[in-house]
């Protein structure tokens, strides 16, 4: 019986060639595109999970509340560390780190300049990487270094690293006492090496000092591991208000948290303290994508098979003359459409594997199919057969229901209600294309909008690179140096780069200050010709006057900042940070330097300088002469370390990075959603158009030109896509306000992209039905005619 | 064999009912050989496929078997249906996908016989209607008189008691249907098969045991041969 099915099912397969391909085409269309969401999605959950102490790992965070408004901080104390490790015996580990930044490294001549972290020494315990060679007992001595595989490799070639010297910041030698496996792409973790966060305190002595502050030194990365069987909610309420005894606004105003390791890749945005979203939002949209396509593919599954029934009608017939039952031919067909499916599901495997690494590069993602794993291909050909069942069983129930004695006199008509279910099919189609198309063009318009936003500040030919001590025992000479060749026009530092702000604190004191109140503000330490390098224009008031000690009490705030401190003539009145009375001398235009799509971030910026060297190059020198140049005086005053540089507009432009993501999916979907649309419509054309064959032939008899029946075939087709651009539009509009609700910068919706995309849908749909509807069309009717 | 009483078919029409089936009892013997005649529209058709459990009359008692049709389920008519009642049809009705072989063996395959004991049956079939040389053609590869055998070996395989044909010979040439009706014939008197046709031919009527005319949904005349 089954392989009977089966036979009769490949029959129907081969013989009818272009039906069978517009099936098996759309489903693998639309089979790749789940298959491929579904890859990226459960990579997206994959995140750290590669680590032993997944369930128990946690790193602690604040929440600050700022006038009401709570904000929530990775940066930590030092002393939130002891506090956390010597007072609770639920947590078994606490790891204090740095930020992690990059550092030089170098071995003989081999400089590098790479990211890593300086870690306490229980990080290996909460972080348990596999050991290639050596153990985490090596990070207890400060001078010693852990290694990832590839950057011993990059230090040290085909030699084993391990007890060699690598030196840091061309300061101390720390030997090699670990190699640990370079950590997968999946990890929200991304380092290099990993020193001692006590040969952290010994270089730097602040951070020693730090220890014994208060909780309102925050400029460390905590992360702690739970005692087993310890959930986190009992350990919750007891750490919350662990900062509040102490005597400082900032301490006062902080509660402590805790996220799970399972929760830093999706969900990281925070809002009132909570984790409410972040990147999960994404996965969950694009999931529902990857259901809708393959839903586009089922209905024309569905639909086409349908449409065909009239030929398969005599055949249900027969077999219910001789004596099949009702149910044997439901799974007759349901055995068809199984069968389409899994071929369809081979064709959607040979695509994602042509796909991959072309969709890996465009997501930033390393995915790969796990053809090893029984799980994937129990899953996989799992939602294949329910994919075969679901699309299957429309057509076996309509088709098996045929009455014999109609079906083999031929008086039956195709149901108006099948035609009319197939219509509304189509509309469900069109509908989810329309409302893919609109979106894509909408999350386009909205990058293109923020990127044409001014950012206040002239971010071309604006480079930045990071000091070192060599850099800073040299600053002047340097600066001396880089204006003299001509390859720099105006250069300057500061403690964040110009597409940043890396610390936020609150004012102590300004006028017109509610008591209790805390006012969160970036911090940006700058030097001289800071305004000038950057471009940024002065509003009111004057520049700093270059001069450390003249400018050590004077402050300079952006337009966002007024507005924070509420002052109405900001120039010349004072402020507290800091612990002494700050001048404010002048107001600066607001510059985008954290998100293009929110509001300039309210600023205050002192003098000081950091750890960011910005400089722009000469407009009138080639872009590449004049980095030759910079590199060589660089290299010349800090032989160590290789010279690195970051161009601030791509730095600028990586802040599109997850919106550009998004649109390009979008519009990948999109495009493939109307394709495997047009397939099923262009199937449809055909039916239609063979089932109208003698009326076409009358017609064209009675003297009806080309252009009249190309226009009689196409109106159908055409007027379920204007029902569909009306369906879609208004949902459209109701997600993507939404969407757009996230951003403060953001496009106002016009009818514009509707019409464009319901034109666009309108004109696909007319070029896929067009070809049948002409081959129809100029048919000779006399051939029509003659074949009934 | 089968008793129909006071049988009627009709579709509501607006106030009106449009009868197909006027009313009529009809009582078939085992072994007979009916030929059901009539002008078109008479309801001949209708009658065949009321006998054949293919369409269900509106009113009426329908026996077979001395089962009441009337009264089974779906299922149990389905049933008895393929227990005893082969099918022929003007058009032949054979399925394109299949071969001659395949098309044959397909009523078996529905009441679950084993497949060696089907491979047996259908050579025997084969054999017996001297097709095996046909046995992988598809019907399109055939000619009429080819299919209509291939059609009657098909009603036959799973050994029916009664055989219902609807114009058998109807698209066939003369010598064809000569053949055909000889068959039936053969098959009436030396395997007993009861045999119900449905057909125009005065001279196809005369193989038959009983003649039965229809005439508007009413039996006009029937006579033993």
């Amino acid at each position: 019986m089954l392989k009977n099915n089966f036979k009769i099912a490949w029959r129907n397969l081969t013989n009818n060639k272009v039906y069978s391909a517009i099936n098996i085409m759309g489903l693998a269309a639309g089979m790749a595109v789940a298959l491929l969401i579904g890859l990226w999605v459960n990579y997206q959950y994959s995140f750290d999970k590669y680590l032993p102490n997944y369930g128990q790992s946690y790193q602690v965070r604040r929440n600050f509340n700022s006038n009401g408004d709570t904000l929530t901080f990775s940066s930590t104390s030092l002393k939130l560390a002891d506090a956390l490790r010597n007072n609770y015996p639920e947590i078994e580990y606490v790891a204090e780190t740095d930020g992690g930044r990059e550092h030089g490294l170098m071995v003989g001549n081999t400089k590098l300049l790479l990211t890593g972290k300086q870690a306490g020494a229980d990080f290996f315990k909460i972080f348990s990487f596999p050991f290639i060679e050596g153990n985490a007992d090596g990070l207890k001595d400060p001078y010693s270094i852990v290694l990832t595989e590839s950057t011993a490799k990059a230090l040290f070639g085909s030699k084993n690293a391990m007890n060699q010297m690598v030196k840091v910041d061309n300061k101390n030698n720390l030997k090699v006492t670990g190699i640990i496996k370079d950590l997968p792409a999946n990890s929200s973790l991304a380092l290099n090496y990993i020193i001692p966060f006590s040969y952290f305190e010994i270089v730097d002595p602040g951070v020693k000092a730090a220890r014994k502050q208060s909780f309102g030194n925050n400029g460390f990365e905590l992360f702690a591991k739970l005692k087993d069987g310890i959930k986190y909610s009992q350990l919750a309420p007891k750490i919350k208000n662990m900062e509040q005894y102490e005597d400082n606004l900032n301490a006062k105003n902080s509660d402590v948290i805790m996220q799970p390791i399972q929760d830093w890749h999706l969900y990281n945005t925070y809002t009132n303290g909570k984790a409410s979203g972040g990147f999960i939002e994404y996965v969950r949209i694009f999931s529902i994508i990857g259901i809708l396509v393959l839903m586009i593919a089922c209905i024309n599954f569905i639909n086409l098979t349908t449409a065909r029934s009239e030929k398969r009608a005599r055949e249900v017939g027969i077999r219910k003359a001789i004596g099949s039952q009702r149910k044997q031919l439901i799974l007759q067909f349901l055995t068809e459409s199984v069968l389409v499916t899994f071929v369809a599901f081979l064709f959607a495997i040979v695509i994602v594997l042509l796909a991959l690494s072309s969709f890996n590069t465009l997501a930033g993602t390393s995915i790969f199919l796990p053809y090893t794993s029984g799980w994937f291909w129990l899953i996989t050909l799992g939602c294949t057969f329910s994919t075969a069942i679901i699309a299957g069983s429309r057509p076996a129930f309509y088709l098996s229901s045929f009455n014999p004695v109609q079906v083999l006199k031929g008086t039956i008509q195709t149901a108006r209600g099948a035609a009319l279910s197939r219509k509304a099919l189509v509309i469900v189609q069109f509908s989810c294309s329309i409302v893919l198309i609109i979106s894509t063009v909408i999350i386009y318009q909205q990058i293109q909008h923020a990127k044409n936003r001014p950012t206040g500040y002239a971010t071309n030919r604006l480079v930045t690179s990071t000091t070192n001590d060599d850099i800073n025992a040299n600053a002047v000479a340097i600066k001396h140096a880089l204006l003299q060749s001509g390859a720099v026009a105006s250069i300057t530092t500061s403690s964040s780069t110009a597409t940043g702000i890396n610390w936020h604190s609150d004012v102590d004191n300004f006028p017109g200050k509610n008591p209790g109140e805390t006012v969160e503000m970036g911090m940006i330490a700058v030097s001289e010709d800071y305004f000038k390098t950057l471009g940024m224009q002065l509003k009111e008031g004057h520049d700093f006057i270059g001069n450390a000690k003249a400018d050590s009490s004077n402050v300079i705030l952006n337009e966002a900042g007024v507005k924070r401190l509420r002052l109405t003539n900001p120039v010349g009145q004072t402020l507290t940070k800091f612990g002494r009375k700050m001048n404010i001398i002048g107001v600066v235009k607001d510059a985008l330097m954290d998100s293009p799509f929110q509001a300039a971030d309210p600023s205050l910026f002192f003098f000081d300088g950091g750890g960011n060297i910005i400089y722009r190059l000469s407009p009138g020198m080639n872009t590449h002469e004049a980095i030759e140049k910079v590199s060589a005086i660089f290299n010349s005053y800090s032989p160590a370390s290789p010279f690195a540089y970051r161009f601030v507009d791509d730095d600028y432009n990586q802040k599109f990075n997850l919106e550009l993501l998004v649109g390009k999916l979008a519009g990948i979907f999109a495009g493939l959603a109307i394709f495997i649309s047009c397939l099923g419509l262009f199937g449809l054309a055909a039916y239609v158009a063979e089932q109208r064959t003698k009326e076409i032939g009358v017609r064209k008899v009675l003297g009806a030109t080309v252009a009249q029946v190309w226009l009689l075939l196409s109106k159908d087709f055409v007027l379920l896509v204007v029902i569909s651009c009306v369906i879609a539009s208004p949902i459209a509009l109701y997600f993507l306000q939404n969407w757009l609700n996230k951003y403060t910068y953001r496009i106002t919706i016009g009818p514009g992209v509707f019409i464009i995309s319901a034109v666009a849908a309108i004109t696909i749909t007319l070029l896929t039905i067009s070809y049948q509807a002409i081959k129809a069309a100029i048919a000779n009717p006399v051939k029509s005619l003659r074949s009934e | 064999m089968l008793s129909l009483q006071h049988i009627s078919k009709y579709y509501q029409v607006g106030g009106n009912k449009n009868f197909v089936i006027n009313d009529i009892s009809l009582d078939i013997d085992e072994g007979e050989f009916i030929s059901i005649m009539g002008p078109s529209g008479s309801g001949k058709s209708t009658l065949l496929n009321i006998i054949g459990m293919l369409d269900e009359p509106t009113d009426g008692f329908h026996y077979f078997v001395d089962q009441p049709v009337h009264q089974l389920k779906e299922k149990q008519r389905a049933a008895l249906y393929k227990q005893y009642i082969g099918f022929v049809f003007q058009a032949y009705h054979l399925i394109d996908e299949l071969t001659v072989y395949e098309n044959i063996e397909t009523p078996l395959i529905y009441q679950d016989v084993k497949g060696s004991e089907r491979k047996a049956m259908v050579a025997d079939m084969l054999d017996r209607f001297q097709i095996v040389g046909k046995k992988d053609l598809f019907p399109a590869q055939l000619s009429g008189g080819q299919q209509q055998l291939v059609g009657i070996a098909r009603a036959l395989i799973a050994k029916p008691k009664l055989l219902l044909a609807d114009e058998p010979t109807g698209n066939l040439n003369s010598k064809q249907g000569e053949e055909i009706m000889e068959l039936f014939r053969k098959l009436n008197k030396e395997d007993g098969v009861t045999i119900i046709q449905v057909t125009h031919s005065e001279k196809n009527a005369e193989y038959g045991t009983r003649i039965i005319n229809l005439l508007d949904g009413r039996v006009e005349s029937s006579r033993k041969l």
